[in-house]
C-alpha cells in the first residue's frame, strides 16, 4: 500500500514563512516605537530649549 | 505614581501561549494526512492567516464607517492599523497557500478564482497604504482612507465566497467541495481540535499586533503635532 507522500520539505518552507514573516512584522513595529521613543526625548529637549 | 495596569500586556502573553500550544498541537497532536503527507500541516495556520486577514479588513471598513460619522482621528488610526496587520496575514496566507500547492496541485501558482480573488484583495489594501502616503492633510487622508477601506471591503466578501460561486480547485473547509477541488481531505476530531485552536490563536495573536501598531499610530500622531507646533 503507498504511504503519504514525502512533502515534509515543504511543511517546513511554510513554517519558516509564518514565524519568519510574523518575526519582521513584530521587529518593524518594535523599530518603530524605539523611533518614535528617540523623536519624543528629542522634541522634549527642543521645547525646553525654546522656553528656556 | 501608582502605575496604570497593562492589559496589552496581558493580551500579549495569551497571545504567545496561544501561539505556543497551537504549534505544538499542529506538530505532535495532529495525525498525519494519510495522501498529502506532512505538508498538510500548513493548512491549520494557512487557513487561521487569511481568516485573520479578512477580519482585519472588515475592521478596517467597520472604522471607516465609524470615521465617516463621528471624524474622530481615532478610527482612522484604527483603520491604519487593521490594514497593516491585515496585510501581513494574508501575505503569509497567499505565500503559504503556494508552498502547499506547489506537491499538491503540482505547481506554485495558478489563477483559480480563490488565488486571484486573494491576490486582488491584497492589492486593493496595499494600495490604500501607498495612496494614504500621497496625501499631506491630515483630515483628507483620513476621509481618503474611511471611504477606500469601505469600497476595498468589497473584496472580502467577494474572496470569500469565491470558492462557492465560481469552478474552482481550492479546496472548501466548510461546506461541500466542487468535483475538481484537489487536496481536500476528512477532517479526524484531533485535526479539528488543532484547526479550532489554531483559529483562536491567531485572532488573539492579531488583536495582540492590531492594538501595538494602534498604540503606534497614536503616539506618531502626538509626535506630529508636537512637531507642528514647534514649527509656529
Amino acid at each position: 500500500m503507498e504511504g503519504p507522500a514525502e512533502t515534509t520539505v515543504y511543511m517546513i518552507a511554510g513554517y519558516a514563512v509564518i514565524f519568519g514573516v510574523l518575526f519582521l512584522y513584530i521587529t518593524s513595529l518594535w523599530v518603530r516605537h524605539v523611533n518614535l521613543s528617540r523623536d519624543e526625548a528629542t522634541l522634549r529637549d527642543l521645547e525646553r530649549d525654546d522656553q528656556s | 505614581m501608582k502605575k496604570k495596569f497593562d492589559w496589552l500586556l496581558v493580551l500579549d502573553i495569551v497571545a504567545g501561549v496561544g501561539m505556543v500550544v497551537a504549534t505544538g498541537l499542529v506538530f505532535f497532536y495532529a495525525p498525519m494526512e494519510a495522501t498529502m503527507g506532512n505538508v498538510q500541516r500548513v493548512f491549520y495556520f494557512h487557513v487561521a492567516n487569511a481568516w485573520v486577514g479578512m477580519l482585519a479588513f472588515t475592521l478596517a471598513m467597520i472604522s471607516g464607517i465609524i470615521y465617516l460619522r463621528n471624524k474622530r482621528p481615532v478610527w482612522d488610526i484604527v483603520g491604519l492599523a487593521s490594514v497593516e496587520v491585515g496585510m501581513v496575514f494574508m501575505l503569509i496566507a497567499i505565500v503559504t497557500g503556494s508552498i502547499w500547492a506547489r506537491p499538491i496541485w503540482n505547481t506554485w501558482w495558478t489563477w483559480d478564482p480563490r488565488l486571484t480573488t486573494t491576490t486582488i484583495m491584497e492589492l486593493v489594501f496595499a494600495s490604500y497604504l501607498l495612496l494614504r502616503q500621497g496625501i499631506e492633510e491630515p483630515e483628507r487622508r483620513a476621509r481618503f482612507g474611511a471611504v477606500y477601506a469601505i469600497i476595498g471591503f468589497l473584496s472580502v466578501p467577494l474572496t470569500f465566497f469565491s470558492i462557492r460561486i465560481f469552478r474552482t480547485i481550492h479546496p472548501v473547509v466548510v461546506g461541500a467541495n466542487e468535483a475538481g477541488a484537489q487536496g481536500a481531505f476528512d477532517m479526524t476530531p484531533k485535526m479539528g481540535l488543532t484547526f479550532a485552536v489554531s483559529l483562536i490563536a491567531f485572532t488573539i495573536l492579531f488583536a495582540a499586533l492590531t492594538w501595538h501598531r494602534i498604540r503606534l499610530g497614536k503616539r506618531a500622531a502626538a509626535v506630529e503635532e508636537q512637531k507642528m507646533r514647534l514649527a509656529q
